[in-house]
C-alpha cells in the first residue's frame, strides 16, 4: 500500500528522478573513489625513493647494512587519511545532491504536470448539463496540449449530441402537448356541462379519440426512431419485387379509397440486401405520404431499379410537389408541409425522418426530386450487398 | 366582449371557442395567421387568443402586426393572450416582447384560460373576480349568474353577454353597431334585427324580475341604448 502523499504522480516523478540522479552520482563518485583508492594502494611512490641509508650497526663488531622505509608507512597513512576525507565528502555531497534533486524534481514535475491539474479541474467542474465549457489549454503543441484538445473536441461532440437530444425531446414534447391540450379542453367541456347531451358527449369522444390516435402514432414513431439509433440492423437478401408487391398490397385499399392508381415496378432479378422489416416500414412511410398528398385519380408509382453499384427504390406521386425551401426541410423531424396542416388527418411529422434513418442505417441515403406542381419522387439508394461475414 | 381565437388545430380551436362562449364571450375562430390579421382589422376584438405556432404567418408575426394595426374610432387595442406548446423562458420572454399581454402553455385548463381572459379584460376599479354590480343588478361571469335584487335572472348566453357589456359601461349610450361588434361574433348578420330583438327579450326578463320598478335599459333616441347607472 502506497502512502497517500506518495500516490501523486508529482511525488513519484520527484522520487524517481532524485533516486536515479542519486544512483548515477553515486556510481560516478563510487567509481572515482574506487579507482583513486586502488591507485593509492599500489606501491607507495616513496618506495622507489626509499631512503636507503646504511647505518652501521654494531653487531658483534660486524657491520650490517639495513634499509629503512619509514617514509612509506607515513605516506600510507596520509593516503588513508585522504581517502577517508574523500569518502566523507562524497557522502555529504551525494546527500546534498539528493536533497537538491528532490527539490528541483518537485518543482519540475509540478511544472510539467500543471496542465493535467488544469484539465482535471475543468473536467471536474463540467457537469453533464453544462457541456459548453472547454479546457482551452494554451502553450506549445505538445502531448498535454493534444490531450486537452482531444478532450475539448470530445466535449464538443458530446455537447452537440446532448443538444440534439434536448431539441428532440423538446420537439417531441411540443408535439405531444397539442393533442394533450385537445383532450384536456374537451374533457373539461364535457365534464362541466350540467346536463350533457348525448350528441355533445359523442362529439367530445370523437375528438378525444382522434387526439389519442395521434398521440399513439407519435409515440410509435418516436420509439421506431429510438430503436433505429442502435447500430445493428438485420441483413438478409431478398428479391426487390416481393417487397414492393407487399407494400403495394398493404396500401391497395387506402389508394382505392381515394381512387389513386398504385402500381409497383421492379425487375424480377433485382435483389435487395438489408433489414426487410425496416425497408418495408420506410416504403410504408413514403407511400403514406404520397397517398396523403396525391390528388384523387392520380397515379402513385413504386419502383425499384439497380442504380450504379447498388439499388434504388423510388416512390413517385403526382401531388402538389415541394419548392426549394421545403425540399431542404422535408427530412427534418416534425416538419410538415404547410397547407397539409390538418394534422389530425396527418402523420406524426416523423415519417420521413424515419425513412432517412433507415436508409442511413443501411449505409444508403434518401433524396427527393420535386418541382412545385409537378409531383414528388422520393428515392432510397441502397449500396450493393456486402459479402456476408463468414461464420467461424 | 369579443374574442378572436387563432389556432391551427381545429379540435383545440373549437374547444377553446366553446369554453369561452360559455363564459359569455362572442368568439370568432381563425385557423391561419393571415386570416387572423384580416379579422383583427375588420372587428374590434377585446381579446385575441393567439397560438404561437401557425402555418404561414407565425404567431409572433401576427402578434406584431396586430399591435401595428390602427384601430378605428379610438377603439382600444385588443389584449393578446399567447398560447403555445413551448414553455421555455426564451419563448415566453420573446412572446411578451412581441406585444403579448400574457402567456399560457399547452396543455392548459379551460378554466385557467377563462380566468386569464377575465384578468386581461378587467378594467381599473373592477373587482378581481370579474363580478359586476350596477345598483340592484349583479352579474358573476365565472359562474354565469345574473341577479337583480335577490331574484335570479334566467338568461340565454347572448342575453347574458349583452347584460354584461351594458354593466361594463353603465350610463354610456351604446349604439346597436357597437353592441353588434362587441357582443356578437362574425356569424351575426348585421342586416337582421338581432341586437334589437335580444335587447327586447333582455328588457322583458329584467322587467319581470324587478316587478314594476323602472326599466334599467333605456332607449336613447337616435343613438341606441343605455343602462341606467342608478338602477
Amino acid at each position: 500500500m502506497i502512502p497517500a502523499p506518495l500516490r501523486s504522480a508529482r511525488a513519484r516523478l520527484t522520487i524517481l528522478y532524485s533516486t536515479l540522479l542519486f544512483a548515477l552520482a553515486a556510481l560516478v563518485v563510487g567509481g572515482l573513489y574506487l579507482s583513486l583508492s586502488l591507485s593509492l594502494r599500489d606501491e607507495p611512490i616513496s618506495q622507489g625513493a626509499a631512503i636507503r641509508a646504511t647505518v652501521p650497526v654494531n653487531d658483534g663488531g660486524e657491520e650490517v647494512e639495513r634499509t629503512f622505509v619509514e617514509a612509506a608507512s607515513f605516506e600510507r597513512r596520509v593516503n588513508e587519511h585522504t581517502l577517508r576525507n574523500l569518502r566523507r565528502f562524497s557522502v555529504g555531497a551525494l546527500t546534498g545532491l539528493f536533497l537538491i534533486s528532490l527539490a528541483v524534481g518537485w518543482v519540475i514535475a509540478g511544472r510539467v504536470l500543471a496542465p493535467i491539474a488544469r484539465i482535471t479541474a475543468v473536467a471536474q467542474e463540467i457537469q453533464a448539463s453544462e457541456l459548453s465549457r472547454r479546457i482551452g489549454l494554451l502553450g506549445p503543441d505538445d502531448e498535454l496540449r493534444r490531450l486537452a484538445d482531444t478532450f475539448d473536441s470530445m466535449l464538443a461532440r458530446l455537447d452537440e449530441a446532448f443538444a440534439s437530444q434536448r431539441r428532440f425531446v423538446a420537439d417531441a414534447s411540443h408535439e405531444l402537448r397539442t393533442p394533450l391540450a385537445i383532450i384536456q379542453a374537451n374533457l373539461e367541456l364535457a365534464l362541466s356541462e350540467a346536463a350533457p347531451s348525448d350528441a355533445s358527449r359523442a362529439e367530445a369522444a370523437v375528438v378525444i379519440e382522434r387526439a389519442l390516435r395521434r398521440m399513439t402514432r407519435l409515440t410509435d414513431d418516436l420509439l421506431a426512431l429510438a430503436r433505429l439509433e442502435s447500430p445493428e440492423i438485420a441483413r438478409e437478401t431478398f428479391p426487390a419485387h416481393v417487397l414492393l408487391e407487399e407494400s403495394r398490397t398493404e396500401f391497395a385499399s387506402a389508394a382505392a379509397a381515394r381512387e389513386i392508381e398504385l402500381e409497383s415496378v421492379a425487375p424480377a432479378e433485382l435483389e435487395l440486401h438489408g433489414d426487410r422489416e425496416a425497408l418495408r416500414r420506410a416504403l410504408a412511410n413514403l407511400l403514406d405520404n404520397a397517398l396523403r398528398y396525391a390528388p384523387e385519380g392520380s397515379r402513385v408509382t413504386l419502383s425499384a431499379a439497380s442504380a450504379g453499384a447498388g439499388a434504388s427504390i423510388t416512390v413517385a406521386d403526382e401531388g402538389p410537389g415541394l419548392d426549394d425551401m421545403d425540399r431542404n426541410r422535408v427530412f427534418d423531424r416534425f416538419w410538415r408541409a404547410d397547407g397539409s396542416r390538418d394534422r389530425n388527418g396527418g402523420g406524426s411529422g416523423l415519417g420521413l425522418a424515419i425513412v432517412k434513418r433507415i436508409a442511413e442505417a443501411h449505409g444508403g441515403s434518401v433524396a427527393v426530386r420535386s418541382q412545385p406542381g409537378a409531383g414528388a419522387t422520393f428515392a432510397i439508394e441502397l449500396p450493393l450487398a456486402k459479402p456476408e461475414p463468414r461464420a467461424a | 366582449m369579443r374574442v378572436l381565437v387563432v389556432e391551427d388545430e381545429r379540435d383545440l380551436a373549437d374547444a377553446i371557442a366553446r369554453g369561452l362562449r360559455r363564459e359569455g364571450y362572442a368568439v370568432d375562430v381563425s385557423h391561419a395567421g393571415d386570416d387572423a390579421l384580416v379579422k383583427a382589422s375588420a372587428y374590434p376584438y377585446d381579446l385575441v387568443c393567439l397560438d404561437l405556432n401557425l402555418p404561414g404567418l407565425d404567431g409572433r408575426e401576427v402578434c406584431r402586426r396586430i399591435r401595428a394595426q390602427e384601430r378605428r374610432d379610438g377603439e382600444a387595442q385588443p389584449r393578446i393572450l399567447m398560447l403555445t406548446a413551448r414553455g421555455g423562458l426564451n419563448d415566453r420572454v420573446e412572446g411578451l416582447d412581441d406585444g403579448a399581454d400574457d402567456y399560457l402553455v399547452k396543455p392548459f385548463e379551460l378554466s385557467e384560460l377563462a380566468a386569464r381572459a377575465r384578468a386581461l379584460l378587467r378594467r381599473p376599479g373592477e373587482p378581481a373576480n370579474g363580478q359586476l354590480r350596477v345598483g340592484e343588478l349583479e352579474l358573476d361571469p365565472a359562474r354565469h349568474i345574473a341577479t337583480v335584487g335577490s331574484t335570479p335572472l334566467s338568461l340565454t348566453p347572448k342575453e347574458f353577454s349583452l347584460l354584461r357589456y351594458f354593466m361594463l359601461r353603465p350610463g354610456d349610450a351604446l349604439s346597436e353597431f357597437e353592441l353588434l361588434t362587441h357582443v356578437w361574433d362574425e356569424n351575426a348578420n348585421p342586416l337582421t334585427r338581432t341586437v334589437r330583438v335580444t335587447v327586447m327579450t333582455l328588457r322583458r326578463k329584467l322587467a319581470a324580475a324587478i316587478a314594476g320598478a323602472e326599466q334599467p335599459i333605456q332607449t336613447v333616441p337616435g343613438v341606441g341604448y343605455r343602462l341606467r347607472a342608478d338602477v
